[in-house]
């Protein structure tokens, strides 16, 4: 995966040099695209994904002691 | 010299500006990456899966920049270099919160530059372009005086624009001949480069 947005930025960028706008630009969207698909797959995998237990980001009610 | 004069004085004085400001940011962009590989291929330090959408992200900024620089000034470009510099700083922060707690197999990555750790580095740096960018519509402003001058008008900056896009392309071009030895076609770790085992 992290080839393919090296390679479709790297595709961008050569064909932004060589003029051929369209090209580029659909390239670059791509790589964006792939890019937050990998960003995503990386902190909410189960298995190699990156969990932060120390930061609650949703609202958990606190159980209060009779 | 007439009022006309002095505004096409002024409107050039302006796009020279301009262009020359985005000169300087992707220069920037540019030494900073050569350091991040120079520290990877000299101290060995290979780069984590989000260290290498960072740098992505940095080559999406510097692809808007050189469009500007090939087919004359667009705020689509701009627009480009922006949307790469929020995502640049949404990588980062979000590294940077996993690291930030340290714990056996999650430490900062690499070695600290004066004193911070790279993924930290990186939210610096997409806020000093967030604000860069921001600094240069405020002041800079609107774009008739960019119509007017081309790039072309200003050989010395073309030619230093055409010479550092062609060095950013190596760079991106070298980061993935890199990124295919680390990785392969699977997932990318930082143990060591998979097909060179």
């Amino acid at each position: 995966m992290m080839v393919a947005v090296f390679a479709t930025m790297s595709l961008a960028l050569i064909c932004g040099w060589f003029d051929r706008r369209l090209m580029a630009v659909a390239l670059l969207v791509l790589c964006l695209t792939l890019s937050i698909g990998l960003f995503l797959f990386e902190i909410y995998s189960p298995e190699t994904g990156f969990r932060m237990p120390w930061i609650q980001t949703e609202f958990e009610p606190v159980p209060t002691q009779a | 010299m007439t009022a006309s004069d002095q505004t096409v004085v002024s409107q050039r004085l302006l796009a020279m500006l301009n262009y020359g400001y985005l000169l300087l940011v992707m220069l920037i962009i540019a030494a900073i990456l050569s350091a991040a590989m120079t520290l990877q291929y000299a101290n060995g330090e290979l780069p984590c899966p989000l260290c290498l959408l960072e740098r992505v992200a940095m080559f999406g900024v510097c692809f808007g920049i050189m469009m500007n620089f090939r087919r004359g000034f667009s705020y689509q470009n701009t627009g480009f270099s922006l949307l790469f510099a929020i995502v640049l700083l949404v990588v980062a922060v979000r590294q940077s919160l996993l690291d930030i707690y340290p714990r056996p197999g999650h430490e900062y990555i690499g070695s600290a530059i004066f004193g911070i750790h790279m993924p930290v580095w990186s939210i610096i740096i997409a806020l000093c372009l967030l604000t860069a960018y921001a600094i240069k519509l405020a002041i800079l402003g609107g774009d008739e005086y960019l119509r007017a001058a081309d790039v072309t008008e200003f050989p010395a900056i073309k030619k230093a624009a055409d010479v550092l896009s062609v060095y950013v392309i190596a760079l991106c071009v070298i980061n993935l001949v890199s990124v295919v030895l680390q990785c392969g076609l699977g997932e990318c770790h930082t143990f060591n480069y998979k097909l060179l085992q």
